[in-house]
């Protein structure tokens, strides 16, 4: 829940850096001078927004799976590797009390 | 109540496919429901793959209509496929007489001789009527040609073990071992069948083996569960045999080192397993330890896990 709340925070927060930097750079044009650099405070609320996203990027991941081989054959059992299916037999003493 | 358990009832009828479960009285009775409901669309992909299922589960249970019906529905979708003519050749073998059935599977084979399931079909049919030597041959001519098929090799492994040719068998399944390195249940198989073979060097050499590919990440405290608990009995009765006479290795196996710290460390892993607090619980370890014979009941450094 806390990873949810970062990201939605950490969202927030670089789309309100990206109105900002917007509105700071058509305010820039209309003085009449484009080339100035952006406030620190924009640079600030970007950078912590990209930080809190992180956190809660990681946070909110689901849990690691077991990628060892040997995890796998622990939930296997003996009778699926017994069953070779390709060699089945299907004529069984089922027909004589099943149907 | 149908609707609510139609999704449930795909689910572990998905679970089964996956698995290889052979429950056919459960597929059955599950298909039918899906069946009836008639809803292929829902059904979706799996549609088709859940009608062989149950195809299957039907021959298995002699609910010959059903079979029949979900037979009808996958030839009218899948003219020509060779999956298709595996089933009808299977529906063939379950009320027709065998030499039928094999001149059907010729016939196929005869049409395209590279269709590895029906050989297959071939080889079950002469397994189920005795000609043993027969489908031997054909099984090795077979895996000659599709040499990954794992399970022809473990098929091959249990015919020879069923007329009591161990070497031949520990032979088949160390094809099966290379194919299928990471498995630990054809390593259990081959130690087990070297040590009906009396090559009992090979047979703890493997059992260990086993172990190592199991155990490989648990801690050491963990109790022993499913392979490893088979496993470790092996080493048990090999560590017996190997103190009781000497023994020859076939495969020319050197002995294990320590013979007597591994008999103390099987007699120890066994009785873990057993340890856990409980009524019925107490009563096999009784068993077990009996078993285990009066010398190895008082070791010193035996240490068990509660």
């Amino acid at each position: 829940m806390i990873g949810r709340l970062f990201l939605l925070i950490a969202t927030l927060l670089v789309l309100h850096a990206a109105f900002s930097t917007y509105e700071h750079l058509s305010h820039l044009k209309s003085l009449g001078k484009p080339e100035g650099s952006l406030p620190y405070d924009i640079i600030l609320e970007a950078i912590i927004g990209l930080t809190m996203g992180i956190f809660g990027a990681s946070m909110n991941a689901s849990p690691l799976k077991e990628v060892t081989w040997s995890s796998e054959m622990k939930t296997r059992s003996i009778d699926e590797m017994d069953a070779r299916l390709g060699f089945a037999n299907y004529v069984n003493r089922g027909r004589n009390f099943l149907s | 109540m149908a609707a609510a358990s139609l999704p449930s009832a795909l689910q572990s009828l998905a679970n089964y496919r996956a698995h290889n479960t052979r429950v056919s009285q459960e597929v059955v009775e599950k298909g039918k429901l899906l069946l009836k409901a008639k809803s292929a669309s829902k059904l979706g992909d799996d549609a088709w793959a859940f009608l062989e299922q149950l195809a299957l589960a039907a021959i298995d249970v002699a609910k010959y209509e059903v079979a029949d019906e979900c037979l009808r529905l996958l030839a009218a979708k899948f003219p020509d496929s060779p999956r298709v003519d595996v089933l009808s050749g299977i529906r063939m073998e379950a009320t027709q007489p065998p030499e039928i059935a094999l001149k059907f599977y010729d016939e196929l084979l005869e049409k395209d001789s590279s269709n590895a399931a029906i050989c297959k079909r071939r080889i079950s049919v002469l397994i189920r009527t005795g000609k043993v030597e027969q489908a031997v041959l054909e099984l090795s001519e077979y895996l000659d040609t599709f040499y990954s098929d794992v399970e022809g090799w473990v098929e091959l492994a249990e015919l020879y073990s069923s007329c009591h040719q161990y070497t031949f068998a520990t032979q088949a399944l160390s094809h099966a071992l290379l194919l299928a390195p990471q498995n630990p249940f054809y390593v259990l198989q081959f130690a087990e069948t070297a040590y009906t073979a009396d090559d009992i060097p090979l047979a703890v050499k493997m059992f260990m083996l086993c172990l190592d590919i199991v155990d490989k990440h648990t801690s050491e405290e963990s109790i022993p569960t499913g392979v490893s608990i088979r496993a470790w009995y092996g080493v048990k009765l090999c560590c017996r045999a190997l103190s009781g006479r000497s023994c020859s290795s076939a495969s020319d196996t050197p002995l294990p080192k320590n013979l007597n710290l591994l008999d103390e460390l099987a007699t120890e892993r066994i009785l873990t397993a057993y340890s856990a607090a409980g009524k019925d619980n107490a009563t096999i370890r009784e068993l077990v330890l009996t078993w285990m014979g009066p010398s190895d009941r008082s070791g010193g450094r035996v240490h068990f896990v509660r």
